[in-house]
């Protein structure tokens, strides 16, 4: 006898109920060829993702005057746009007295950090980058924030003229990427 | 009569997981590279990806070929 169900939705399918090891392994197989074709074509597009760091485009950039250096203070941030209208950038003077500038976008999920309490704080998933080189120190993201390049000239005045390509681990200075560690070693 | 039947050992099974497995992780990797402006991973990246590739999808498909015991 034929379930109710079945009386209301009368569709028959022949492997209805299997699926079979097979199959399955099929299934995997494309799926992992899925994988390679999104390599490849990060590879074949030329063009930086959206939000991805772009230290490349260094000596075409269009510097942009950030104000009189002067004007912060340790502790005080001001927000710029570099690239584009969408380049949301922040300038910060540490604690240190430093002048640095990071791009905004968080690399977790893309929001906007600011900076507070003398770190940079995305306010989504409550994670944190220290202010000297815009590394993680707390939190979801991994990967450190996109710095600016700055240039202070002799009339004072801030220019973001580039992007610093990111610190790799061939480039990581590991005693600078450890704030702690740095302050024992020069104390 | 002696029908073919396509069969999949379950270690080929789990040799085509932990490939896919591999693959992810390899995935994810190389996305967070390229947003990181690192673009110089991507033809190792990718080589290693398609022998990966490969190897799952020749583990999947090469069992239509073989027949089953015999009954
Ligand atoms: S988006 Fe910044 S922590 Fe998640």
């Amino acid at each position: 006898m034929t379930t109710w169900w079945r009386r209301a939705f009368p569709l028959e399918l022949a492997e209805e109920g299997h699926f079979s090891r097979r199959e399955f392994a099929r299934f995997l197989a494309v799926v992992s060829a899925g994988f390679t074709a999104g390599i490849g074509y990060l590879w074949w597009r030329k063009k930086p993702l959206e939000g991805a760091s772009d230290p490349e485009a260094g000596p075409k950039e269009l510097p942009v005057a950030l104000g009189l250096a002067a004007d912060l203070q340790p502790g005080q941030s001001r927000l710029f746009k570099f690239r584009d209208a969408h380049d949301a950038c922040i300038l910060l003077r540490t604690p240190k007295g430093e002048l640095r500038a990071y791009r905004q976008t968080c690399t977790h999920l893309g929001c906007a950090v600011r900076y507070a309490e003398e770190r940079l704080e995305c306010p989504c998933h409550r994670g944190f980058f220290e202010p000297d080189r815009g590394f993680p120190v707390q939190g979801p993201p991994s990967r450190p924030l996109a710095a600016i390049a700055l240039e202070v000239r002799p009339d004072g005045t801030v220019w973001a003229v580039g992007e610093l390509p990111k610190p790799t681990l061939e480039t990581l200075d590991r005693r600078a990427a450890c704030p702690r560690e740095k302050t024992e070693v020069t104390a | 009569m002696n029908t073919p039947r396509v069969r999949i050992s379950p270690a080929a099974l789990g040799v085509i997981l932990v490939l896919l497995v591999i693959q992810l992780y390899l995935f994810e990797t190389v996305l967070g590279a390229v947003l990181d402006g690192q673009r110089s991973v991507l033809p190792g990246a990718f080589f290693v990806s398609l022998a990966l590739t490969a190897i799952s999808l020749f583990l999947a498909f090469r069992s239509t070929v073989e027949h089953g015991p015999k009954e």
